[in-house]
């Protein structure tokens, strides 16, 4: 939790347009992974998500999702 | 428990939209980023957090998460959720209907109620407060906020003063 904090904070730069903060969840084994080998072919995609690394999505809780909102994400996108 | 999240983002005051579960296996990289991409440019054209959610100001609906968090974590909630979780395994159904039926009936009031008390409690711990100023502020009717505002009353927690309440 004390993550997402500073990972929200971090960003609260002044910003040119809107830039969605958006907080994700992968699971290790699959979309982290995904995430991981498209960086190594180098495909492109927006630089907004900011990750957190679950060991798998069942992980999840409720809780994680609401506790992001409330530190001001614009969205949570949770990969599996 | 997506389902849940989707519902108890709504009754927060938050599109549930904003909210998405999508499968993407290792090999997939190319579906990731589309997946990725699709979703920012949803959020971008749905602006930022508070402000497409319409009429609701951002701090209210900061407070209705951190009540909402608060909820996530009681017993209660987290009972009903492992008692649907088993029934559902019972009965062998876990098509769509049958969840987000199960976690409306079942959940999502557990959730609410818990939200609402949460949110009596912070609210008053600032200052004292009328029947309808409390109803409007945590976005539920006057009955449900009228019911924990009698139990809390019970428990000795709050009190009430000239039409107002505050804490005992």
């Amino acid at each position: 939790m004390a993550q997402e904090n500073v990972s929200m904070k971090e960003n609260d730069m002044a910003q040119t347009g809107f830039e969605p903060r958006i907080l994700g969840f992968f699971c290790h084994w699959c979309c982290y992974a995904a995430a991981d080998s498209a960086g190594v072919s180098r495909y492109q995609y927006p630089p907004n998500v900011r990750v957190v690394r679950v060991m798998c999505t069942g992980r999840i809780d409720t809780r994680f999702i609401l506790e992001a909102f409330k530190c001001g994400a614009d969205g949570v996108f949770t990969g599996g | 428990m997506a389902e849940t999240c989707r519902q108890f983002l709504k009754d927060c005051g938050v599109d549930p939209e904003r909210m998405s579960l999508e499968w993407a296996s290792a090999a997939e990289a190319p579906r990731f980023v589309e997946l990725i991409t699709g979703y920012v440019s949803k959020i971008k054209d749905k602006g930022p957090l508070g402000e497409a959610e319409g009429e609701e100001e951002r701090e209210k609906l900061i407070r209705h998460l951190k009540a909402g968090v608060k909820a996530a974590q009681a017993r209660k909630p987290r009972t009903a959720l492992g008692t649907l979780s088993k029934k559902l395994h019972k009965e062998g159904n876990f098509s769509k209907e049958a969840i987000t039926e199960g976690v409306k009936a079942k959940i999502l009031p557990a959730l609410r109620s818990e939200r609402i008390l949460q949110e009596i409690k912070m609210l008053l711990s600032e200052g004292a407060l009328s029947l309808d100023e409390l109803s409007k502020e945590v976005k539920a009717e006057k009955e449900e906020v009228e019911k924990h505002l009698s139990t809390l009353s019970k428990k000795g927690t709050v009190k009430e003063e000239t039409g107002k309440w505050s804490m005992a």
